[in-house]
Formats: structure tokens, sequence, C-alpha cells
């Protein structure tokens, strides 16, 4: 596309005025929705309650006592718990990709867990099995003193939870290195251990630093696994919570959001521009031959069972949270109880109905959203478009906690008085999930060919025809997979809802986290298990949706184009 | 397609409008300090007699008063329900607190209320030790009856309360503790007890459930929120009333400043005070003493004058909330 000069650019504009309008909308809503509450949280840190300027706040946090802890706490945990994660991610990647060992699919599956799981699962499972009353710590080792609650706790519960994130980059990468060179290495005479060393191992470096820093981002971000084992451990997206909704210091909690957002743009900015960028992907020109996978020996036998010891302690640790939910009090009386779920029955029914209510109604939204930004970014060419792509992008690395912290801040008094509405929590459910589907929409719409929506262009279709008559349907894999992360993403919402939710609005995800925290552990699994249940129902629903809606045009798509299919939209 | 995808769009935007769509006779948004399974049976039980659609938002006292100073130009919430006077007091002197006197608060003692109206008592539940009676047996320990058991130094590490910046429940042991033993002291017995304390817990009655679970041997906490823990199946649990004398907490109600739907709030701080709504309570595992002196208390509570309480005064208490807590914050650190 070559470059149009602006006022050429206008006067073509001024002749599509939908497409216009689309723009302006779009461009708005990322304004209001992204800019505008970042910006609050800016001025906010720097401004003190009677509006003069002052760094008092950040002097506060950097000259040490609990804020500070807070944000080094964070930087430990986000440091080791990202070595482990790629380090395991690594075992599992290389594993599927250089070794022929049965159950492929299930080491697979075990990356899309984290994705629909809801924050607390794991977390849940890590109190059952070695807390006080804990089934390993305390039936079987006979610990009287285990303490999961705090650094070790956090590890273990992060590890298990973002190591799935490390995989999807790393088994990508593993993938795509093209053999040539490793059957070079051992042809010229050097052994399996120096050919991984000096071969493999480079090759996937750029890799291993991407899977590095994007597990760094989320264990930064994460919230409800130090809300529910953190113990004394502070990290710093806890405490922006309990600065800004416990005790109201709305500048301390957004000074730290501030620091927070900084470092995690600044990682987000090295691996998205600069290890991104780094692609030691060997190109050959041919499509990459079959790797012969090893097959024999020690190392078979121990990668097999590495990942599957690996893979069932994650699947044990989902099982639990649904038996836990049926045990009165877990250790102390073990009998079947389904008080549990009459509590959440009797009580928590409308936090359920509105969980599901208001994930309905931004799933579209999301969905739609996404592949209209995705379209005016790969299609259409107007003034503003760099930013357009950035701010849209860049808002996949803003944590959870900042953006809910930022969202009080900025809709709290007229004219965007939306604090307590459901708009505000519909919004933010649509920008967390948004990013997801506008990467898969331009993923898709970069192998369309344009020609299609000339061609409906030229017979006289208007731009809104096109859009849902040509380029909807052809990146229709794209859309759906869109719209059920969106739904998913909102269902288990919680870093950046649970600022927002109000005296008429209520959560799953709230109230799970409610009851941890007066730690009735049986209650939030009852909350856990139904989550998990309304998920997957309404996913099948929505997979059976687009049979019903996708099929009369899914021949027509596998014929006129390179259908993108399976796009995932697990990665970060 | 296209009709197919507008369609279910359309089906999308109904399903919103519909779920905007109700109407009711009034509302009312409650910030309520009660457990959350008594909130919301009382509540529920409300709306069925007045027709008034309630949402509220379960907090700690010290959250709801945060909140309440936050939201003071605007408020959301109209009415408080229920946590510890002494942070109604405060509340009454930032004056964030409307007075109004229920014609039902004549069923309500002078001693339980606020002389001008500002909040109304409505149960009443004394500050206890609770211990996990198998861990004292594994440590070898008596149980605890005294304030000064808990500085055993097999204690260490093994006792919790609440961190009174959020707690009603952990300002109340506070208060207890200075008017018990002056301040100078109280603090004195503070620091010693900061060193065998594990954690400081957001909510009063936590404490209570970590020590059920084994976690930790010991509980500062309110009676009445032990017993409950005691009827969930934790066996374990013996309370015990310090023997020097303990303090006690008037749960209260009262009218936000400013606050919308002020007739709703006035119904429902009269139906609050009325028998049935206060003896709700003990039907879902709640056990205070009741304030209504028409109300039956649950058999189970623990009547002020039969165990050692100090001459407990909730004025005082609500006026220096702010520097004890302030100081306990330096003291902790």
């Amino acid at each position: 596309m070559g470059r149009v000069k602006p006022i050429q650019e206008l006067k073509r504009l001024a002749r599509e005025p939908l497409l216009l309008t689309c723009i302006i909308l779009v461009m708005a809503s990322l304004f209001v929705f992204i800019v505008y509450p970042l910006f609050q949280i800016g001025r906010t840190s720097f401004f003190s309650v009677d509006g003069s300027f002052s760094v008092a706040a950040y002097k506060r946090i950097l000259s040490g006592g609990n804020l500070l802890t807070a944000l080094t706490n964070s930087l430990v945990l986000a440091f080791i718990v990202s070595i482990l994660s790629t380090i395991i991610a690594y075992i599992f990647a290389y594993t599927i990709a250089y070794i022929n060992v049965p159950l492929k699919k299930l080491f697979n599956g075990i990356a899309i867990l984290p994705v629909i799981s809801p924050p607390f699962v794991i977390a849940l499972s890590a109190i059952l099995l070695f807390g006080r009353q804990g089934f390993i710590s305390n039936h079987l080792l006979g610990l009287q003193n285990a303490n999961i609650y705090g650094l070790n706790g956090l590890i273990l519960v992060q590890t298990l939870t973002y190591f799935p994130i490390a995989f999807l980059v790393l088994a990508g990468l593993l993938r795509s290195i093209s053999p040539a060179l490793e059957e070079a290495s051992e042809n010229l005479g050097a052994s399996k251990l120096k050919t991984f060393i000096s071969v493999t191992l480079p090759l996937s470096t750029p890799g291993i630093a991407n899977a590095y820093l994007l597990v760094f981002i989320q264990s930064l971000a994460d919230f409800g696994n130090p809300m529910t084992i953190g113990g004394n451990y502070t990290t710093v997206a806890r405490e922006i919570y309990l600065q800004a909704v416990g005790s109201y210091d709305m500048q301390a909690g957004a000074s730290l959001a501030m620091l927070l957002l900084t470092i995690t743009m600044v990682v987000y900015a090295i691996q998205k521009f600069w290890v991104g960028k780094r692609s030691y992907v060997t190109v050959t020109g041919k499509p990459t031959s079959g790797r012969k996978l090893i097959d024999s020996g020690w190392l078979k036998h121990m990668m097999f069972g590495i990942c599957f010891s690996l893979s069932v302690t994650v699947i044990l640790f989902y099982i639990l949270v649904p038996i836990g939910s049926f045990i009165q009090l877990w250790g102390i009386n073990n009998s079947f109880t389904l008080d549990h779920y009459k509590y959440v029955f009797n009580l928590g029914q409308k936090a359920i109905v509105d969980t599901f209510t208001l994930s309905l109604i931004a799933t579209p939204i999301a969905g739609l959203l996404g592949m209209i930004i995705a379209f005016l970014i790969v299609r259409k060419n107007f003034i503003g478009k760099k930013t357009m792509e950035l701010v849209s992008m860049l808002s996949i690395a803003i944590p959870g906690t900042v953006l809910g912290i930022a969202y009080i801040l900025s809709f709290n008094k007229a004219p965007l008085a939306l604090t307590g509405t459901a708009v505000i929590i519909i919004a933010a459910f649509v920008v967390r999930a948004v990013p997801v589907g506008i990467r898969s929409g331009i993923a898709s719409l970069q192998q369309i060919d344009p020609s299609i929506e000339e061609a409906s262009t030229n017979l006289g279709a208007n731009q809104s025809q096109t859009f849902f008559g040509i380029v909807l349907p052809l990146i229709k894999p794209a859309f759906f997979s869109g719209l059920v992360y969106s739904f998913v993403k909102s269902m288990t919402a919680m870093s950046a809802v649970i600022f927002l939710i109000s005296a008429r609005y209520n959560l799953i995800t709230a109230s799970i986290l409610s009851q941890v925290e007066s730690g009735r552990i049986g209650v939030a699994s009852a909350y856990c298990t139904i989550l998990i249940i309304i998920m997957i129902i309404s996913l099948l629903i929505l997979n059976g949706m687009l049979r019903l809606f996708g099929g009369e045009y899914d021949k027509k798509t596998k014929k006129t184009t390179n259908n993108p299919a399976g796009q995932k939209p697990l990665s970060m | 397609m296209k009709k197919r995808v507008l369609g279910l769009f359309a089906l999308f935007f109904a399903l919103l409008l519909v779920s905007c769509g109700r109407e009711d006779k009034g509302e009312l948004t409650v910030y309520v300090g009660l457990y959350e399974d008594h909130a919301i049976r009382a509540i529920e039980t409300f709306e069925k007699e007045t027709g008034i659609k309630v949402s509220h938002v379960r907090m700690s006292n010290g959250e709801i008063l945060a909140r309440i100073r936050a939201e003071q130009n605007a408020p959301k919430a109209s009415v408080w329900y229920g946590g510890p006077s002494d942070t109604f007091v405060q509340a009454k002197y930032e004056g964030l607190l409307k007075s109004y006197t229920s014609p039902n608060s004549s069923f309500i003692p002078d001693i339980y209320k606020d002389p001008e109206g500002y909040w109304t008592g409505i149960y009443v539940g004394s500050i206890a030790l609770v211990s996990n009676r198998s861990w004292l047996q594994d440590v070898g320990l008596d149980i605890p009856n005294s304030w000064e058991d808990l500085l055993k130094p097999e204690y260490k590490g093994m006792v919790s309360m609440a961190d009174p910046r959020s707690s009603g429940t952990a300002y109340t042991i506070l208060a207890t503790l200075v008017q018990l033993m002056g301040e100078e002291e109280a603090f004195d017995y503070l620091e010693k007890l900061n060193e065998n304390v594990r954690s400081y817990t957001t909510s009063g009655s936590v404490p209570g459930r970590s020590v059920g679970m084994g976690e930790t041997g010991v509980a500062i906490m309110f009676a009445h929120d032990a017993l409950k823990f005691f009827k969930e199946g934790f066996r374990d649990l013996v309370i015990t009333i310090p023997k020097e004398g303990t303090g006690y907490e008037i749960g209260a109600v009262a009218m936000i400043s400013n606050g919308p739907d002020l007739e709703a709030a006035k119904t429902f701080i009269d139906w609050s005070l009325t028998k049935q709504a206060q003896e709700i309570g003990k039907h879902t595992g709640n056990f205070q003493l009741l304030t209504n002196e028409t109300a039956i208390s649950p058999e189970e509570a623990f009547y002020l004058t039969e165990i050692n309480v100090i001459d407990y005064d909730h004025n005082w208490a609500g006026l220096n909330r702010a520097i004890l807590i302030e100081r306990w914050v330096e003291m902790v650190k």
C-alpha cells in the first residue's frame, strides 16, 4: 500500500462516510476506554488531593516500607517463575517436536487449560494439597507446620498456571526449526548433545527470551493467586487493590499502578520490538521436512516421564477443586456434603446471573470490534492508523489491576459517571479481550487477497455490505475464535473488574475471592466448579452455533482462499 | 449471512434490554458489615415485606468507612448495616452520617444507641480468645484464659487477629485493651503480642477459621463469630473470656448523609430494629445478643451479665479511632 497524501486521504474518506464514522467511533472508544484512563492514573499519581503537583507518593513508595517491598517481591517472584516456566515449557516443547512419545495430544491439551480456567483453581488446589490440613502436607508427609502461603506457594502456583503460555511460544518455534541444520551437524560428527547445544539451543534463543518475558508480564500482573495464597508475601497487583479499595488511598494506588505499568510496558516493548523481531527461524524455501524423531534411549524415557508427571500434576490440580467442593470441611470433617452448593444457589445466584449476562453482552461487542479494527488496520489507510494499531495492541500488556484503578479514577464523575453501571464492567471485559481478536483478525486478513473485496465494491456493494457479506465470512474462523476468547475471558475476568463491581452488579470471581478471603474453601470450590461447568456448556453451545451459522459458506471459503484455519487465540 | 449475523446481534441486544428493563417499587443501596449469609437472608426478607429492591455490598467496617468518606460528595449508598459502632461514631464526627431516630428505637435500651440518633444498635457481641483444643494438647498448654497467656513463647507465630485498619473487630480489641490497661501499657502489650502474631487479616472473623483449620493456635475475635464456626463443624474450637475483662461491640445501623432514597432508607432502618428482623440472625447461624427488648436472643449467645465485661465507652472509642489506629500501624511496622 503506497503512501497517500493527507489531503487526498481526507477527500477519499469524505466520500466514504460510513468508513469515516467507523474510524471516528473506534478512535473515540480507544481514547475513552484506554488512553484517557491511563492518563488519569498518571495525573492522580502526580497530584495530591488538594490539586498541587507533588511526587510525594512516589517518594513514599521508593523510600521503602511495604509498598516498595511489594514491588521488589513482585519482581523477584516474576523472575523465578519465568525461569521455571520457561524451562518446563522447553522440556514440553522439545519432547513434542523431537521425541516420539505417546500422549502428545494430552500434553498439547494442558496448554489450553490456563486460558479457560478461572483464576483461583490452581491456588485453591494448592491449599487443599499443601495447606495446614492439606492432603499431601498433613496426611502423606505428616507435616504439622506446612505453610503454603507465601513465596513458595506462589512460585508453585504461578509456574503451573503460566508455563503453558511459554509452551505455546516455544512449541511453535521448535516446530519451525528446519531439521536440515541439525542433520548437517550430526553428519559432521557432532554428538546429539553437541548438536543440541550448538545448533538447536542457539536457534531457539529468541523463543526462549520471548517466552520468558511473556511469563514475566503475566506473573507481575497476577492478582488472583497472590490474593489467595500470597500470605504475608505482598505483591504489587494486590497492594494496588488494597490501597485503592481497602483504604481508598488513590494516590498511593495510582503511583504503584504507574510503576507497574511502566515496568510491564518496558518488558512488553522489549519482547515485541526487540526479541520479537529477532528470528533465527531457518528459511530454506522448502517446507520443513519431517524430523527424524528420537525413538529410543534414556532421553526418551526421561522426557516422557517428566512431561507425563507434570501433566498429571496439572490435571490433578484441576480435579481437586470439584472434589473439594463436595467435602464438608477439608481435612477436618471429610464427609460428603452438598452444603456448599446449597450456599451458592441460595446466596450466590445473583453473581452467577450477572456474570453470565454481562459476559454475553460483552462477547459480540468485543468480537465484532476486534474484526473491525483488524480490517481498518490491514485494509484501510487513514490518519492515525499507526496510533490506532499501537494503542489497541499495547492494551494487551496493561495489567488488569492497573486498568481497574484507572477506570474508577476516570469514570466516577460527569460526563462519564459510569461507576456502578453495567457499562463500565462490559467496557473492561471488551478492552481486556479485544487485542487477541484484533491479532487473529489481522493474521487472517493478511492471508486474503483484497481483490475479492474490490470485486464486491466494483459490483456496487457499499462498505457495510462488503464488510458483512465478504470480509466477515472470509475471516470467520478468526471472528469466532475471537468470540470464544472474549466469552471465556469475560467469565473468568477478575483483576480489572474487581475494582468495578458495585452493589448493583456482582461477579462470580469476586464472590470466589470473598469466600477465599474468609477461608471458606469449600464454597469457593463450589463457585469455581459451577463457573467451569457454565463455561463448558456455553462453549459447546457456541460451537454448535458456529456450525449452524458457518456451514453454508464453508466450502466457498476453502475454494477461494487459503483458509486460515486453526487460528489460535491463545498466545499473548 | 448478513441477516443471520444481524439476527444474532439483535438477539444479544434484546437480552441486554430485557436485563436492564426491570423496575420496582423503590430502590435502596446498603453497605453491609454483617456476615454475608445473615445479610442476604435479612435483605431478602426485607424485600419481600416492603417491595423495595435492595442492592448491597459486604465489606469490613473500615472499608465501609473509607468508601463512604470517598463518596461523600455523591454517596451511592443510603444505609450502613452492621459492624461495631466505634466506626459509626468516627463517621458521625466526620459528618458522614445523618441523624434519624426511628419510631422503633424505643424498643432499644439507651446504652445501645446514639443519644443524637446517628446510629442505633441492633446486636451486641463480646471479644473472646478462641483456641484450638487439639493444638493446645499437642503443645501441652492449658486453655488460655487471660490476655497475659497469649504472650507465652509457645504462641509464637500461632496468634491471629485482624488488622484494625479494615476490621471493626480488631479495633474493638485495640480499644478494649487501651481502656483496660491504659494506653501505654496496652501498646506495650500489643508490641509483645505482635511477636506472636502470624498475620493480621482484613476481616475480623477469618482468624477463627484459621484456628479451626489448625493453621494458627489462638485467635482474638468476637465470641459469636467463633460460635458460628463451631456450629459449622470446627469442633476443636474453645471460646474463653479473658479473666482481666473484655470489651464488647454494639453492632449498629445508620443512615448515610446525603444518600439517595431517603424514604427507603428510613423504612429499612425501622425494619432492622424490629424483633422479627433481629431474630433472622439466629436462623442463619449468627449468635449475637439482640438489642430489641422484645426480641429473643439466641440461647447460645454470651450474655454480658454473665461474663466479665469492662465499662466499654463506645463514644470514646470512636473519637479516638483514627489516633489509636495510626499509633498501632507505627508500632507494628
